[in-house]
């Protein structure tokens, strides 16, 4: 366990050490005050815009972050043979790989954390409600976040930089376009079931984390839905990072 | 540590790994051919061979980096699969890439804490490596701004982290200058008195002449000599270099028993054969010149390279 802590514990600091984060951080933030401007141009000036910019800044900066570290986590340390002396040391690949899942999800729950303070000091700029729901939606984009980095982590296992960043990202979309797939036979009628049902079990179900609408419309949200979400992400986590520690145990570096 | 303990320090026994080639990964090339070898505790192996002979492929194949076709591995004592042998054990890879957003403190501080180290014990070994492989003052400097050299002399701390009883070197010198291949040199020597065990590959034969109780000779893949340099090189003397002045090259193309001559300004340096040193003093006296100096000459490692690999 301590040494995927000190794994944990360098990726954190290689990843707050990367100029790109702070400016998916800036860019995110800068959405989000902008929700003010939107608010005075909208015909209701409802605060409703300032809660749907927010959570989407965090949920579109938090996955380009996720991807564009995630898919390096593992491939650059091959490619640059940084790896080669840890290894040698006694580190399991398993704890490698784990550690570095924690140490960019951590950094994600920083940026989550700090995106979060943004929207609630934007809301308070325009004397909104704060509303507590909020963090509901908060909680289930981070779950995805913590999906996406797992997704980056298996395909930066086992290719480099470059492939994993395109696996990740098809992936992502295709994820977030479930129900489309599912619904795949009414635009082309000759797919077989057997292939829309098994994608749409086998994709990541992202709309099936997303809870922005419902909160952002004050539509309640269970403990029991949120219950749900948390273990069909924690499901999905297990077999991807199960699936990145075999692939990864059983690489050779030449 | 050091000496205690009557098992060998590495063993490997027909240890052997080949590589897939072609698109389709249908053919095989072999990299490493039946190695068995027995390194004992203590001694200082030079490890040899000329590029893609197999050396590196064989120190990933005992790190874990690479798996085996066939064959086994015990280092330290223990299956070289295990993890226990990992704590007492060092490694300097070739042209080692470390990380560029840290800086030498902090990146020993990563390494002590995969030992398993406590804080105060990473500090102290930290400092103490780094004033060893001369980085003492470049401690707090990120890495990104070390030069090919500085980077290797980091490379070499985390190696020496752990007082490991066995420390592998992947070309310890590579990209090193004089004063920085004198300090690695001065690092092996020191593990060797203090009875730790270093096998390092190179292809600079100098450096292993002068550092190795052993040698390993690897040529495509198969150790094709191991043993000690008095052992594998020629002791008998080949011939005598003499160095001569006042003479000129018309009186040296008499002499008897010359092998060989090079004009080094107004002087010679003649290679003799050992039987015939006394006729040509002679001459050279005789022609009014002067013996300054006679050398034997012993086959070197490099020699005994150039013969072996066929060059």
């Amino acid at each position: 366990m301590t040494r995927i802590v000190a794994v944990a514990a360098n990726t954190y600091r290689e990843t707050v050490r990367e100029r790109v984060l702070y400016n998916l951080v800036f860019f995110a933030l800068l959405m989000t005050v902008s929700g003010l401007v939107m608010k005075q141009l909208s015909i209701r000036q409802d605060e409703r815009i300032i809660k749907d910019i927010g959570l989407a800044a965090m949920e579109l900066f938090g996955t380009l972050i996720a991807v564009f570290i995630g898919v390096g986590l593992v491939s650059k340390e091959i490619e640059r043979r940084s790896l080669y002396p840890l290894l040698a040391k006694p580190l399991d690949r398993s704890e490698f790989v784990l550690g570095k899942f924690a140490g960019l999800g951590f950094t994600l729950l920083v940026n989550v954390g700090v995106m979060t303070a943004g929207l609630y000091l934007t809301l308070a700029a325009t004397r909104g409600a704060l509303d507590s729901n909020l963090l509901k939606a908060v909680y289930t984009i981070f779950l995805g976040l913590l999906l996406v980095v797992a997704l980056a982590l298996l395909f930066s296992a086992v290719s480099s930089s470059m492939l994993a960043a395109v696996g990740t990202v098809i992936l992502v979309v295709a994820g977030r376009f479930s129900d489309v797939i599912r619904n795949m036979k009414q635009v082309a009628p000759a797919t077989p079931d057997w292939l829309s049902v098994g994608l749409y079990y086998a994709l990541p179900n992202f709309a099936s984390l997303d809870l922005k609408r419902r909160v952002v419309h004050l539509d309640p949200v269970s403990a029991t839905d949120l219950a749900w979400i948390t273990l069909y992400a924690a499901a999905y986590l297990i077999v991807v990072l199960g699936l990145a520690l075999t692939v990864f145990r059983s690489r050779e570096f030449v | 540590m050091g000496n205690s303990g009557g098992t060998p320090a590495l063993e490997t026994t027909g240890l052997s790994k080949s590589y897939p080639t072609g698109v389709l990964h249908r053919g095989r090339r072999s990299a490493l051919e039946e190695l068995t070898l027995s390194v004992p505790r203590g001694e200082v192996f030079g490890y040899l061979g000329p590029n893609g002979a197999g050396k590196t492929t064989t120190l990933k194949l005992l790190l874990g980096l690479l798996r085996p076709d066939r064959g086994a591995a015990r280092i330290l004592g223990v299956p070289h699969t295990e993890r226990g042998w990992r704590y007492r054990a060092g490694y300097l890879p070739e042209n080692p890439y470390l990380y560029d957003y840290l800086t030498p403190l902090e990146y020993l501080d990563y390494a002590g804490r995969l030992f398993g180290m406590p804080r105060p014990e990473r500090g102290e070994r930290s400092r103490q490596v780094l004033e060893r492989v001369g980085l003492a003052a470049s401690a707090r400097i990120p890495l990104r701004r070390f030069s090919k050299g500085m980077l290797q002399r980091a490379g070499l701390a985390q190696a020496l982290l752990n007082d490991p009883e066995l420390v592998f070197l992947d070309e310890p010198m590579s990209g090193l200058d004089p004063l920085g291949r004198h300090m690695v040199k001065e690092v092996i020597l020191d593990l060797r008195s203090r009875g730790r065990t270093v096998i390092f590959s190179t292809h600079i034969l100098s450096d292993a002449e002068s550092l190795c109780d052993r040698v390993g000779l690897l040529r495509a893949g198969r150790l094709v000599t191991v043993g000690r340099l008095d052992e594998i090189l020629r002791i008998d003397v080949s011939h005598l270099e003499v160095l001569v002045s006042g003479v000129g090259s018309v009186i040296l193309e008499r002499l008897p028993g010359l092998k060989g001559r090079r004009a080094l300004g107004e002087r010679w340096s003649l290679e003799v054969e050992e039987k015939s040193l006394g006729t040509v003093v002679q001459a050279v006296q005789q022609a009014g010149g002067r013996v300054l100096s006679v050398l034997p000459v012993r086959e070197s490692l490099e020699d005994y390279f150039l013969r072996e690999m066929g060059a």
